[in-house]
């Protein structure tokens, strides 16, 4: 497992593309972080990122899948916050083998 | 005990179709041969398997798309435990560059058909199954018509289209899928439409597909292919055997059968195993070093089960077999295209062709000037244009984001060498195949480093590839 966040944040683990666009595997960010803002925050930090990477990757919060698309058209009390202590992931797809 | 084996293989060499199907006990009451027994005697004792889930086996029928880093680890493995038959799809030949990950086929097989060479390879593992060679790739034309023939299909290829293509088809012909993929250092493997359902089908929990977990294609410049990115072997053959283990286990409890199919009773403890099935967990392995979430890590993501508003499998899907063998959808378009990469615009005087910068250097024309190779350093560590400094574009491109997000020297993102060579020394700028580096002259530009227009930089046309075609025959380019 990765290593626990420092208080007030949440780990977000990159995979593959993700991993190489953002140059780490593993970060923490401040928390809570509302699920639907979790794409504004990243291109913030790593411009571009959304259009290369985000956009057709998964993303799963304690190792569950979560649907991003789904979570935007949710109603305000049923949207995902990630919470302190959470481990987010943004998984591309792979295609090679 | 040499009369029982033949019969056994006649018996097994009836076309896939006129089988009987999996699943239901049929010929469980058929002794196994001697020779059965023996080979077989070790997974036959393992609990849960038994002489009932290895028949299983030898009545199924597996398909594997693709004989490359996957598909030879896990033909080995199926082979090993004696699926009754096992088609093969593949149209490339080995290649030397294959073999260290590729381990079916061999050196003496260079040249041939990986179909014939990865099969040579299984009958000398297990005579027994029945191989069926599809010597040629997977199309939209004649994908239905061979997945048709299997109870079980193996995702062992290298591209997206094919990927989507390979879903879209099990979806509609109801087949489990077994995908696995694999680059660098990360693969990933998930059982996808297992237990399968009707196209359509939401009002009970379904298997998703795989565009239920990928709804989009990664565009081009992100797709990273083993050729142009590097896979290791041992990464790429963990998948392809974790991809066997799978299609084995759910052959050998029947759980490849479409849910309605298998009746009320179905096999005897299927549905906690269906439940996990229709929320699968998509394997993740990672094998870096430098990680910091650890060396070696696997990860067990728990997905989510069919989507209601899924293009292929959910509620109110339009796609057929037919609008599929037709061309619609278009898998190559939505993947992107064949069509060259968007290019940045660039002016002539802004691109020089490999050949020509070559011709200029050596009658002394060219001024002073920084030569940017922007492949990654280990490309760059095997043979580089004498005079070139490097800067991996992932980089450059970080630290450019960098410099315009929080302020800072433009310069620094050069190599330390190139930024003493003048205020106005142009730049050449080469990377791979010539793509990369059009996107670096923009982005240097936008930069400012070319100072209003005083300073030159320029994209070397077709990258080292060019250099190796033009100027250099013997420039080790991979």
């Amino acid at each position: 497992m990765a290593p626990a966040p420092p208080p007030g944040h949440f780990h977000i683990l990159y995979f593959a593309a993700a991993a190489q666009h953002t140059g780490k595997s593993l970060e923490p960010l401040p928390a809570p972080l509302p699920l639907r803002d979790l794409f504004d925050e990243l291109e913030r930090r790593y411009s571009g990122i959304r259009a290369s990477v985000l956009d057709h990757s998964l993303v799963t919060v304690n190792l569950e899948y979560v649907d991003i698309q789904a979570d935007e058209e949710a109603p305000e009390g049923e949207r995902v916050v990630i919470q302190e202590g959470d481990e987010v992931a943004v998984i591309p797809p792979v295609s090679s083998g | 005990m040499e009369g029982d084996t033949r019969e056994a293989i006649q018996d097994k060499s009836n076309v896939a179709s006129s089988r009987p199907k999996n699943g239901v006990p049929n010929g469980s009451d058929r002794r196994l041969t001697d020779e059965e027994f023996e080979r077989y005697s070790r997974q036959m004792i393992v609990p849960g398997m038994g002489k009932h889930g290895q028949l299983r086996l030898i009545n199924s029928s597996v398909l594997i798309i693709g004989a490359g880093g996957l598909g030879c680890p896990a033909a080995q493995y199926i082979a090993g435990a004696g699926i009754g038959t096992i088609g093969i799809v593949d149209g490339d030949v080995v290649e030397p560059s294959n073999l260290h990950r590729q381990v079916a086929h061999a050196t003496s097989r260079i040249g041939m058909a990986k179909v014939d060479s990865l099969i040579t390879h299984l009958r000398s593992l297990n005579p027994l199954p029945t191989y069926i060679a599809h010597p040629f790739h997977l199309t939209a034309q004649n994908g239905a018509d061979i997945l048709s023939r299997y109870d079980l299909i193996l995702d062992c290829t290298d591209n997206p289209a094919t990927r989507y293509l390979i879903s879209d088809l099990c979806v509609l012909l109801q087949k489990p899928l077994v995908s696995a993929a694999s680059v660098q250092t990360s693969g990933q493997l998930i059982v996808l439409n297992c237990p399968p359902s009707p196209q359509g089908v939401v009002d009970r929990p379904c298997a998703p597909c795989y565009r239920c977990c990928f709804r989009k294609p990664p565009p081009p410049s992100a797709n990273l292919s083993c050729g142009e990115a590097g896979i290791m072997g041992p990464v790429v053959g963990m998948m392809g055997v974790a991809q066997a283990g799978e299609a084995i286990k759910i052959l050998a409890s029947a759980l490849h059968l479409p849910q309605d199919a298998r009746g009320a009773s179905g096999a005897s403890g299927a549905s906690d195993a269906e439940r996990h099935l229709t929320h699968p967990h998509l394997l993740i392995y990672s094998y870096d070093l430098a990680s910091a979430i650890g060396p070696y890590t696997f990860r067990a993501l728990r997905m989510g089960g069919r989507k209601r508003s899924c293009f292929a499998c959910g509620e109110g899907s339009t796609l057929t077999l037919e609008g599929i063998r037709s061309g619609n959808p278009d898998y190559v378009q939505f993947c992107g295209g064949l069509a060259p990469p968007p290019h940045a615009g660039l002016a002539p005087e802004e691109r020089v062709t490999a050949a020509a910068y070559d011709a200029a250097r050596r009658k002394q024309e060219l001024p002073p000037h920084v030569l940017l190779d922007i492949r990654e350093r280990e490309h760059f560590s095997l043979g580089s244009i004498e005079g070139a400094v490097n800067v991996p574009f992932g980089k450059l491109l970080m630290k450019a984001a960098e410099i315009q997000r929080d302020g800072g020297e433009a310069e620094d993102v050069l190599p330390r060498e190139a930024r003493g060579s003048g205020k106005d020394a142009p730049i050449y700028v080469v990377c791979r195949r010539g793509i990369d580096s059009q996107e670096t002259v923009a982005k240097l530009k936008e930069l400012g480093l070319d100072h209003g227009g005083t300073r030159k930089i320029v994209d070397i046309v077709g990258g080292m590839k060019a250099w190796k075609d033009e100027v250099d025959p013997r420039f080790p380019f991979l």
